[in-house]
């Protein structure tokens, strides 16, 4: 760092010179938040449970996209010139000595956890507060043809067989290894004893894994939730007899659900199947007395559903963000844009990817697997 | 980078492997029907493995991939980290306090069919 002087920085829309101090003028964070707030206040006008109510505003909400692009690129093109040359220290207590990016990032962070604690809190509380569809399936307490209101864990279905497990398994697989490649981009980038078009090459490719990864998850949680996959005709035994894999939406696990259908909730099927319907029930206690008809039970699974598409969303989310940063920073590093000087721009993001990671840690076993 | 290593290896390599090797014990755990009887304040086993598994795979994302050990700078992070807990135990303590009966059944106004 030389001399703090604002004049060398003259535009507020980049680039900067880094030599003369950090530069105060950017609008970049002003135009991204004006552009997530009209993204997010068009989007919440455009669906109604899961129907689309007002299809003019999906106009908006483009808008809004290319406000928050126009920022992000504002942000690019200034950041594109960074060297490292100059990197602010907190001077205060208690974070004084430590880069202000890397505490901003921790505190950025931090306000992500309180975000995701409320989400998981909504889900315990629900989970543990509305009884489970099993435990008014088996205790009798509903007729055919009525819906009874419910909390029916989406990990009920998508542990039901290993083909439902995998596209979630596969994908925490893939966000540990994009982890992993992320630590090596900075490693790379930190390395002082190789030369720099090495560096250029094992820096882009690490940086570019992870962007395939991220956008590997972000495709298999789609094809969870609405497209689904075939399954060879030898498997379809391991799967109920059916040779297709449903969506969730498939399987009509949605947000909306209000007569929700379940083939474990279903006496003539569990009959037919084999394993048959629990001895240790009521409601076979019920069935076997003559007081109850059995069939299909209809649950009304709206809380369950909503909890579970908010939670998994919301952390979709945050991967989607961080393929829009990979793909400007696998760009800048093809250009040879990282050095040991300005590695920290990677460690910086990897915090946030690792958070992504962590998060995943904690909606995976208890979303997905229970 | 890290200034440390774990059992003689590169310790970035050696949370990979070892997250790797939790998450399949996940997935295992879910494909084996385990039994379904309470264990300690766990409604399941099931339950009981997900959430002892999850407990050290969050904390070596956090310490090690995050450097929230072996930096400098790691004691400052760390309690910058824990803060929103201390807010959380802090909500928690208070709702319990002051509303007993929130902790355990969920008000009216709050189940499925009043919205």
């Amino acid at each position: 760092m030389s001399v703090h002087d604002d004049h060398h920085h003259p535009s507020a829309w980049g680039p900067h010179d880094w030599s003369h101090g950090a530069p105060h003028n950017s609008w970049s964070p002003l135009i991204m938040s004006v552009g997530i707030g009209i993204f997010l206040f068009s989007l919440a006008g455009v669906y109604k449970w899961g129907e689309m109510v007002d299809a003019s505003s999906i106009a908006i909400v483009f808008a809004g996209l290319a406000v928050i692009m126009f920022g992000l690129s504002v942000f690019w093109r200034q950041d594109i010139t960074f060297d490292g040359a100059y990197e602010p220290k907190a001077t205060g207590t208690p974070f004084r000595g430590i880069d202000i990016r890397k505490v901003s990032v921790w505190i950025f962070l931090m306000s992500e956890m309180m975000v995701f604690t409320s989400l998981f809190s909504t889900y315990m509380r629900y989970r543990f507060g509305i009884e489970s569809c099993k435990s008014v399936f088996e205790s009798g307490d509903w007729v055919e043809g009525t819906s009874v209101t419910c909390f029916e864990p989406a990990g009920h279905l998508i542990s039901s067989s290993w083909f439902h497990i995998a596209p979630g398994a596969i994908n925490t697989f893939a966000l540990i290894v994009s982890s992993f490649t992320v630590v090596q981009a900075l490693r790379y980038a930190k390395k002082v004893d190789i030369d720099s078009d090495r560096r250029t090459k094992l820096v882009t490719r690490y940086l570019g894994a992870t962007t395939l990864l991220a956008i590997l998850f972000l495709t298999l949680k789609m094809i969870e939730w609405f497209i689904g996959f075939p399954l060879p005709e030898f498997l379809a035994e391991y799967n109920h007899g059916d040779d297709m894999i449903k969506s969730l939406y498939a399987e009509g696990y949605l947000i909306n659900a209000e007569s929700y259908q379940h083939h474990s909730y279903d006496t003539v099927y569990l009959a037919d199947h084999g394993h048959g319907l629990s001895h240790d029930t009521e409601l076979y206690a019920m069935m076997e007395a003559g007081n109850h008809s059995g069939g299909q039970m209809m649950a009304n699974i709206r809380v369950s559903a909503s909890t579970f598409y908010v939670t998994t969303g919301t952390h979709g989310v945050h991967v989607l963000g961080g393929i829009i940063g990979l793909m400007y920073m696998t760009f800048k590093a093809s250009r040879g844009g990282y050095t040991p000087e300005n590695a920290v721009s990677i460690e910086y993001f990897g915090l946030y990817w690792h958070f992504v990671d962590l998060i995943w840690v904690i909606v995976f076993p208890f979303f997905y697997l229970y | 980078m890290a200034h440390y290593t774990i059992l003689g290896k590169d310790p970035y390599w050696m949370n990979f492997i070892g997250l790797m090797v939790l998450t399949l014990i996940e997935v295992v755990a879910v494909g084996f029907e385990l039994p379904e009887e309470r264990i300690f304040v766990f409604s399941n086993y099931t339950l009981m493995v997900l959430t002892v598994v999850a407990i050290p795979k969050f904390i070596m994302i956090a310490m090690i991939f995050m450097h929230l050990y072996g930096e400098k700078d790691s004691g400052i992070l760390t309690v910058t980290a824990l803060f929103p807990a201390f807010f959380i135990i802090i909500m928690i303590l208070f709702i319990g306090l002051t509303h007993p009966e929130a902790t355990t059944g969920l008000p009216a106004w709050c189940r499925p069919g009043t919205y």
